[in-house]
C-alpha cells in the first residue's frame, strides 16, 4: 500500500517553517552555554560586547528564540503535515496558511530589531514596568495573529475533511494537531490582550502607565497553557508515532489517547494562577484553587504515560523482548529518531516530578525563582520537547527533501551525548535552587554566593558544554543532511502506529467538538473570570515604563 | 479496519507497571523531600 | 464510528485510581502545611502608588525600616528599587533572636522579588502593590535577602542583610 503523497509546494511549505525554527534553535541555543559558562565562572561576555551588551541581552535572546520562535515554527510545520497526511487531502486553503506563515516571520524579524539593538532586552516574559520599543510587541503580536490565522487553515480543511467523510472517526494524527492547535488560540488570548490592551499602546505613548499586576495575570493565562502547546505535539509523536519506529508497536489506547488531549484542552487553561502563588495581589484562595484543578491535569499526564509506555512495551516484546524491563533494550535503539524521543521521554519523567512540585501550592514558597526552575524547564521544553523534535527531524527532513540523513550513528551520539549533558546541568540546576540560588543572576560575578555552591556552579558549566556539543552535531548533522547529495531511494515512509482497538469503537464523543469547547470556556470563565474581574474593575494604570538594561 | 491480531488480545502491560513503579516512588521521594524542606523552613504567618 | 462506551484496559484504570489516591495524599499535605503549620503564601494587602511611596511622608517607605509593634514583634517596611540604583532600602536589618518580623516590602519602580535565604521568605515585590509575610528567626546568623525577579542589569548584585544575635 503506497502512502499519501504529499505536492512539493507542500512539503517547501512544511521545510520553510522547519529552516525558520533551526535557524532559530542555531542562533538561541549559543547563548545557553555561554550562560552555563558564566555560572561556572567562565565569563566569555566581555568578547561579544560589539554584538551583545550584557548576559541580560543574550538571555533575552536564548528565551525568545529557543522557547517562543523554535517551538512554534516547529509545532505549525509538524501540525500542517499531520493535518495534511493524516486526512489525505490538500489544505482547503493554502494561501490563508501561506499568510500566516509570512507573519509569523515579519513578526521575528520586527521583534529581532529591538533585541538586537538592546532596546528590548526585557527576558522572554517582557514583565511591564520594563518597556521595551514598541516593535518588538507588534512583532510579537504579529506571530501570534500569523499562528492563529495558520491555525484558522487547519480548521478548515479539517471541516471540509469532515464533510467529506460523514461518519468515520477521524485518523489520530489529524485530531490530535487540530486539537492543539485550538488550545492555542484560547492560550494566546491572555497575551494577545495584555499586549493590545496595555503594552502596545503604552510603549506608543498612548497610555502613561500600565498595572503590573494585571500584566502578569494575562501573561500566565497564555504562559501555563503555552506549555501544552509545546508538549502535545511531542505527545503526539510519542503516541502514534514512535510505537512504530520502535519496533513496530501498536497505540495501546486510542481512546484514552483522544480523551488526554481533550482533557489538556479543557483543564490547562484555566489553571495559570499557579505561576502567581507568591504574587502579592492575588488571594490565597484563588491560588489554592487553581493549585487544585492543577493536579487535575496530572491526570491525562499520567494517562499519557501509561499509554505511551505500554504501546512501547507493545513493541518491544514484539521485538522479543523479555521480563519486567529489558524489553527497554528490544526497543530500536539503533534509530536516531527512536533514541532521541525515548531519551527525551526518560527525562521528561524528571520534569514532571519537578513540575508536580512546583504546582504544590506553598511549596512553591522553596522553589520560586530559584534555579530549580530553570533546570525543571530544561527537562521539559529543553529535552522532552526540544530532543523530540530533534528526533522527528531525523525524519522529516528526508521525508520532506528527499535527501538522506547524514550519518545516522552521529544522530544517536547526538541524543545520547544530550541526555547526558542535561543530566549534568539540570541535576546541578535543581540541587543550585533548593540551597536558594536565584535564576535569572549571572552568578558567576553575584556578590552573595555562598561557597557551597561553587561545585555546582562548576557543574552547570560542564553541562553546558557537552550541551554545546550536541547541540552542534545537531545543526550539522540538520545542515548537512539539506545538502546532501545522496538521494533516498523512495519515499521516507511515514511512521503511524495503528491502535490496538479497532478505532471504529472509539466513542463518538470524543469527536464531537463542541462539548469539549464550550466545556474549556466555561471552566475559564470560572476560574478566571472573577479574579480578572475584579484586577479590572480596580485597574491602576500607576506604572510608567523603564529602561534599566 | 485494524485487524486483531492474537496477540494484542494476550497483551498485558506489566513490564510498564514495572516502570510506572519505579517512577511514582522517585515521584514521592523527590516530593517528599522538598515539602520537608518547606516544614523546616517554618511558618510565614 | 458506533461506540459510546469507552473501553479501558484494567491494569490502565488501576494506574488511574491509583493516580487519584496519590493526588489526594498530596493536596492533604499540602493543606495540612499551608492551613495547619502556618506555611502560606500571600495575601493582597494594600495598594500603593509607585511613583510616590518612596518620598509621600505619609507613606511607611519614605522612611523604610524596622518598627518594634510589641516585645519581640517588629514591623519592617522595605523599599525595593532599580532606581538611582539597584537596591533595598534598608540595607541591613538586626534584631535579637526569637524575633518575629513581618515584612511589607513594595517597589517604587520594576518588578522585584524577595527571598530571605533559609526560611520561606519568598515572594514578588511588584510595584503598586504590598507584599507581606511573617518570619519568626529563632537561630542567631546573618540571612541575606536576594532579589528573585529580573529588574535590570543590576538585578544580580541586588541584596541586603538580616542580622540575628544571639
Ligand atoms: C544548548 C543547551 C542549553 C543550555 C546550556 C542552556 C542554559 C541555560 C541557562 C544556564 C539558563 C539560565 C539563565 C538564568 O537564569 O540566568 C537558561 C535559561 C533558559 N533557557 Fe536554556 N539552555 C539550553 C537550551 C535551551 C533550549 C533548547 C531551550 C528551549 C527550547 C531553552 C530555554 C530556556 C529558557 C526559556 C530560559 C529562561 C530565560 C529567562 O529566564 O528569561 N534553553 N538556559
Ligand atoms: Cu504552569
Ligand atoms: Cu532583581
Amino acid at each position: 500500500m503506497k502512502q499519501y503523497q504529499l505536492s512539493t509546494g507542500e512539503k517547501k511549505f512544511i521545510g520553510s517553517h522547519l529552516l525558520v525554527a533551526i535557524l532559530s534553535l542555531a542562533v538561541g541555543s549559543l547563548f545557553g552555554p555561554l550562560q552555563a559558562f558564566e555560572h561556572a565562572g567562565w565569563d566569555f561576555y566581555p568578547y561579544l560586547r560589539p554584538w551583545i551588551k550584557s548576559y541580560y541581552q543574550g538571555l533575552t535572546v536564548h528565551g525568545v528564540l529557543n522557547a517562543l520562535v523554535w517551538t512554534t515554527f516547529f509545532i505549525m510545520g509538524f501540525l500542517t503535515f499531520n493535518v495534511i497526511f493524516g486526512l489525505k487531502r490538500p489544505l482547503k486553503n493554502p494561501t490563508l496558511n501561506k499568510v500566516g506563515f509570512w507573519l509569523m516571520v515579519v513578526g521575528v524579524v520586527a521583534a529581532a530589531i529591538p533585541i538586537l539593538a538592546n532596546q528590548a532586552t526585557v527576558l522572554f516574559t517582557f514583565y511591564p514596568p520594563l518597556k521595551a520599543n514598541w516593535a518588538f510587541y507588534v512583532g510579537l503580536t504579529l506571530v501570534v495573529v500569523g499562528s492563529w490565522v495558520e491555525g484558522w487553515g487547519l480548521f478548515m480543511t479539517f471541516a471540509a475533511w469532515r464533510k467529506e467523510n460523514p461518519n468515520v472517526t477521524s485518523p489520530f494524527i489529524a485530531f490530535a494537531s487540530v486539537v492543539t492547535a485550538l488550545l492555542w488560540q484560547i492560550c494566546t488570548l491572555g497575551v494577545a490582550v495584555e499586549i493590545l490592551t496595555m503594552l502596545l499602546p503604552w510603549s506608543l505613548g498612548l497610555i502613561e502607565g500600565v498595572d503590573p499586576q494585571l500584566a502578569r495575570t494575562y501573561f500566565w493565562f497564555t504562559g501555563h497553557p503555552l506549555v501544552y502547546f509545546w508538549l502535545l505535539p511531542a505527545y503526539l509523536s510519542w503516541y502514534a508515532m514512535l510505537p512504530k519506529q520502535a519496533g513496530n508497536g501498536k497505540m495501546f489506547s486510542d481512546s484514552l489517547a483522544r480523551l488526554s488531549f481533550w482533557v489538556f484542552l479543557v483543564l490547562s487553561t484555566p489553571i495559570g494562577i499557579h505561576h502567581q502563588y507568591v504574587d502579592p495581589g492575588v488571594s490565597p484562595a484563588w491560588k489554592f484553587l487553581h493549585s487544585m484543578f492543577t493536579f487535575g491535569v496530572f491526570f491525562p499526564s499520567m494517562m499519557t504515560a501509561f499509554t505511551v509506555v505500554a504501546s512501547l512495551e507493545h513493541a518491544g516484546r514484539k521485538n522479543g523482548g523479555k521480563g519486567a524491563l529489558a524489553w527497554i533494550g528490544k526497543l530500536n535503539w539503533a534509530d536516531p529518531s527512536v533514541a532521541a524521543q525515548l531519551l527525551a521521554g526518560i527525562l521528561f519523567f524528571f520534569g514532571g516530578i519537578g513540575g508536580l512540585t512546583n504546582a504544590s501550592y506553598n511549596v512553591n514558597l522553596v522553589l520560586h525563582n530559584t534555579a530549580f526552575i530553570p533546570g525543571h524547564f530544561h527537562l521539559t521544553v529543553a529535552t522532552a520537547v526540544t530532543l523530540s523534535f530533534m528526533g522527528i527531524s531525523y525524519w522529516l527532513l528526508p521525508y520532506l527533501t528527499g535527501r538522506k540523513l547524514w550519518q545516522p550513528k552521529w544522530a544517536v551520539a547526538q541524543s545520547w551525548i544530550w541526555f547526558i549533558g542535561m543530566i549534568i546541568f539540570s541535576n546541578s540546576m535543581h540541587v543550585l535552587g533548593l540551597l536558594g540560588a536565584p535564576r535569572r543572576v549571572p552568578l558567576g560575578l553575584a556578590p552573595y554566593v555562598p561557597a557551597e555552591w561553587n561545585s555546582r556552579l562548576f557543574q552547570v558549566g560542564v553541562g553546558g558544554a557537552i550541551l554545546f556539543i550536541s547541540g552542534s552535531i545537531y545543526l550539522t548533522i540538520m545542515l548537512m543532511t539539506a545538502l546532501n547529495k545522496e538521494k533516498v531511494t523512495e519515499e521516507v515512509e511515514v511512521p503511524i502506529a495503528e491502535s490496538m482497538q479497532d478505532v471504529s469503537l472509539t466513542p463518538v464523543w470524543l469527536d464531537r467538538w463542541a462539548p469539549w469547547i464550550y466545556g474549556a470556556l466555561g471552566l475559564i470563565v470560572l476560574m478566571y473570570g472573577p479574579v480578572l474581574f475584579e484586577m479590572i474593575k480596580n485597574i491602576a494604570l500607576t506604572s510608567p515604563g523603564f529602561r534599566v538594561w | 479496519m485494524a485487524k486483531k491480531d492474537k496477540d494484542d488480545e494476550d497483551f498485558r502491560p506489566t513490564g510498564t507497571i514495572a516502570v510506572l513503579a519505579i517512577f511514582v516512588v522517585t515521584l514521592i521521594a523527590i516530593w517528599a523531600t522538598i515539602y520537608m524542606i518547606l516544614v523546616g523552613r517554618g511558618g510565614t504567618l | 464510528m458506533s461506540a459510546n462506551k469507552i473501553h479501558i484496559d484494567r491494569y490502565e484504570r488501576n494506574w488511574m485510581m491509583f493516580t487519584a489516591v496519590l493526588l489526594v495524599l498530596f493536596a492533604t499535605a499540602v493543606s495540612v502545611s499551608a492551613f495547619g503549620m502556618g506555611i502560606q503564601v500571600p495575601a493582597p494587602e494594600q495598594r500603593v502608588d509607585p511613583k510616590t511611596v518612596g518620598t509621600d511622608p505619609n507613606s511607611p517607605w519614605s522612611s523604610p525600616g524596622l518598627r518594634e509593634v510589641a516585645p519581640g514583634k517588629y514591623d519592617a517596611y522595605i523599599l525595593a528599587r532599580a532606581v538611582p540604583t539597584w537596591e533595598y532600602l534598608p540595607k541591613e536589618i538586626t534584631i535579637p533572636a526569637g524575633s518575629s518580623v513581618s515584612f511589607y516590602v513594595t517597589s517604587s519602580d520594576v518588578q522585584h522579588g524577595f527571598k530571605i535565604q533559609d526560611t520561606n521568605a519568598n515572594f514578588m515585590v511588584l510595584p503598586g502593590q504590598v507584599s507581606k509575610l511573617t518570619i519568626k528567626f529563632d537561630k542567631p546568623g546573618t540571612y541575606n535577602y536576594i532579589c528573585t525577579e529580573y529588574c535590570g542589569s543590576g538585578h544580580g548584585i541586588m541584596y541586603g542583610a538580616i542580622i540575628v544575635t544571639p
